[in-house]
């Protein structure tokens, strides 16, 4: 029995391997692939266990599963904080024995590489996570039923007030804020007022990366992918080198889209490397991504976290509230400034519609494209919602769909 | 360059201007919308709050007398309007030679990683009327000195308890302001009394940013004029994602332009047209500062991410 459990494993973590080299061979031979993108693909082809991670960054890693859990306070304390996310249909399918058919396909490839781990964990000793949605909440259940070991030892929960605009669920979260730095501290770190102050600085510059690789895409500099593909990277290295190497890249103005492309706003649930097949399907369809609001994409963290407060109360309080106030992820009940951020970013662009991305499984995304579309349609945006998970079977139809969508979009 | 760079060095210029004027033959008269204290040796004008004192006071027995008190008092509040209705509240943002000051302590207290006294939103709107009972102080006692009902001493009161009066003279060498006066009674209260707020306004205005601000008369008088006003905070509440980066960011913490969902009007009695929420807003067009309907500075993503390309396309339609 054990014995076919670990052939079972290293035939899944080979189909695993095997999608990443197709994905990554698939990104070198596009026409538009630079030298500049050689980094963040190098990053994609290592070894990302969190060994590997910690050896990479010269820090011990926290693992994290979604952006809710301030990034620069876990720097601040010496740690790595590595977002433990996975594209993989192999690994997904891998954990869909013992689980709900509608599992996130994101948790489910997640809780499947830990299953397929040689050591039965996740491998690392510390988690946090933040109580956002439901599947994060029985995450450790997942793995613990799907034989991947249990993370509760090592585990740090953060409450997550899921009313953002009043004062009590700020002050809530703001205590949990200061309850991740004394685990990080109970767990070796030490955390001053000087290195919560650097580890700020480094992540606005990484954010200031990130919107000026947001800004070529809006230009048409680079592709979607490519941009998925850097995002994506972000917590694979130190946030130093990514964002040097983000900084880096300089493509020729026009390369990745012409004036005949549909030009859209991508929402909805994150897209993880190394299935980019929508990204794929939309560029194939000639329509080019505008701009998002993926966690993994433009919201892969914050960013620009303010504050004139230089105390460490002061810059604590700031990232509580960046992190709360700031977040638009579904899981918010009042969440109705979501779409705003849409409107805005239509006015620094051109985009004519929005593609609103459901992974299956993914219930706060599925519920809020409803919300959603009527406001966006009465701003004379169209609208698409296209519901699918990992699978390619679905690929054609999608295909179909969004060519009709471009359809649309071209007659305006 | 950046706005708060800009602002930082208009504020130099001004507290110079505003100190120093006179001594190299700049004096912009007795209508200026900012604390250029005249009990500074040649300072370059005089804040408008004592001008409005006198003219209350003496002046309305001049113009009993003469006619001609009045024409002087209405001329310099027209002045006083005049450049309200041009520059707003960037008087109190961008010139306040004494608003300097407290920037400086800010600076300092930021330097030293001690931790901002925050006042919470409703308890700071609690404290509004502050500055317009002493609006309304300055209003009321001079014509009581006219009519000798109060004595004399009386003829500058918010001058005799202003912590501008004892600060700013400092800065040319003038340290009177910050003693004792035994002239009588009335002065020795006086100067008691302004050495007790001075004492109080400095710990206030280095553990909180803007301190004085929340009591400044000035600011509400400035505020009163705000239907004539060209400048403007506007915001458009159809981009705002409410991450709050304008109220951590405002030095005076007002929570309206984070809170406002409908209106296009933020520009509340405390604002300062400091521009401090505009340069952290990350959200393209959510907040500009206006002149009447030109945007003078808006926000945008790649300000506050600190790039440049900060490119408009079309405007929402609606």
């Amino acid at each position: 029995m054990v014995k076919r459990a670990r052939k079972i494993s290293a035939k899944t973590s080979e189909r695993a391997r095997s999608e990443v080299r197709k994905s990554l061979e698939a990104l070198a031979a596009r026409d538009d692939r630079s030298a500049d993108f050689d980094y963040f693909m190098d990053l994609y082809g290592a070894v990302q266990t969190p060994e590997a991670v910690s050896e990479r960054t010269g820090r011990p890693v926290v693992s994290l599963l979604c952006i809710q859990a301030p990034i620069e306070l876990i720097h601040a304390a010496g740690f790595h904080p590595h977002k433990v996310v996975s594209g993989s249909q192999a690994m997904a399918n891998m954990a869909l024995q013992g689980l709900p058919a509608l599992t996130c396909p994101m948790l489910r490839a997640v809780t499947g590489a830990a299953a397929a781990a040689s050591d039965g964990t996740p491998g690392t000793r510390r988690w946090v996570l933040p109580t956002t949605c439901d599947w994060v909440v029985k995450f450790p259940e997942m793995l613990e039923s799907s034989g991947a070991g249990s993370i509760r030892p090592s585990l740090h929960w953060m409450e997550l007030p899921h009313l953002k605009d009043g004062d009590s669920g700020q002050a809530r979260w703001l205590e949990e804020v200061f309850g991740l730095k004394k685990f990080l501290e109970g767990c070796g770190g030490k955390i001053s007022r000087a290195s919560l102050d650097a580890s700020i600085r480094i992540y606005r510059d990484a954010w200031r990366a990130l919107t000026r690789l947001a800004m070529m895409r809006q230009e048409g500099r680079i592709a979607a992918v490519w941009f998925a593909l850097i995002a994506g990277a972000f917590f694979l290295d130190s946030p130093e080198r990514w964002t040097k190497a983000a900084l880096s890249v300089n493509p020729p103005p026009g390369g990745a889209r012409s004036d005949e492309r549909a030009h859209v706003f991508l929402a909805g649930s994150p897209i993880f490397f190394p299935n980019f097949k929508l990204l794929d399907l939309l560029e194939d369809s000639g329509v080019s991504i505008a701009a998002d609001d993926l966690c993994s994409g433009e919201r892969i963290f914050p960013g620009g976290v303010t504050y004139r407060d230089s105390s460490e109360f002061g810059m604590m309080s700031a990232l509580a509230q960046r992190y709360h106030q700031g977040c638009l992820c579904p899981t918010f009940i009042d969440n109705d400034r979501r779409i705003n951020n849409i409107l805005s970013r239509r006015m620094a662009s051109d985009f004519q519609g929005v593609v609103f991305h459901v992974l299956k499984g993914c219930h706060p995304y599925d519920l809020e494209s409803l919300s959603v579309e009527a406001p966006l349609k009465e701003r004379g945006l169209k609208f698409l919602r296209l519901e699918t998970d990992y699978a390619a079977e679905d690929s054609q139809n999608l295909r179909t769909r969004i060519e009709a969508f471009r359809g649309t979009l071209s007659r305006r | 360059m950046t706005v708060r760079n800009l602002r930082g060095i208009v504020q130099h210029a001004g507290f110079i201007v505003m100190m120093y004027g006179g001594r190299f033959g700049l004096h912009l008269g007795s209508a200026v919308p900012c604390f250029a204290c005249p009990f500074v040796p040649g300072c370059g004008g005089f804040c408008y709050l004592m001008g409005l004192q006198g003219y209350i006071g003496f002046g309305m027995g001049a113009a009993v007398a003469s006619g001609m008190g009045l024409v002087t008092a209405l001329g310099w509040f027209a002045v006083f309007a005049a450049s309200v209705a041009l520059l707003g509240k960037l008087w109190c943002g961008w010139i306040c030679p004494f608003g300097l000051i407290q920037d400086w302590l800010s600076a300092l207290r930021r330097h030293l990683g001690v931790r901002e006294r925050s006042i919470p939103y409703p308890v700071m709107r609690r404290l509004a009327w502050v500055k317009y009972v002493l609006l309304a102080g300055i209003a009321i006692i001079p014509p009581l000195v006219t009519a000798g009902i109060l004595h004399e001493d009386f003829y500058l009161p918010f001058c005799g308890i202003c912590p501008g009066k004892s600060l700013l003279p400092l800065f040319a060498g003038e340290t009177r302001y910050l003693a004792l006066n035994y002239d009588n009674l009335v002065t020795l209260g006086f100067s008691v009394a302004l050495i007790a707020i001075t004492g109080a306004m400095l710990v206030g205005m280095f553990l909180k940013d803007r301190f004085f601000c929340i009591f400044c008369p000035l600011l509400a008088f400035i505020h009163m004029l705000k239907p004539v006003t060209a400048l403007r905070l506007a915001k458009t509440p159809d981009t705002c994602v409410g991450c709050g980066n304008c109220r951590r960011a405002c030095p005076m913490e007002i929570e309206a332009v984070y809170r406002e969902r409908a209106s296009s009007d933020v520009q509340s009695d405390e604002c300062l047209d400091c521009a401090a929420c505009v340069e952290a807003c990350p959200s393209d067009f959510a907040l500009a500062l206006k002149f009447l309907k030109v945007k003078l500075f808006r926000s945008s993503r790649n300000y506050a991410a600190g790039i440049g390309g900060n490119s408009k396309k079309n405007e929402l339609s609606r």
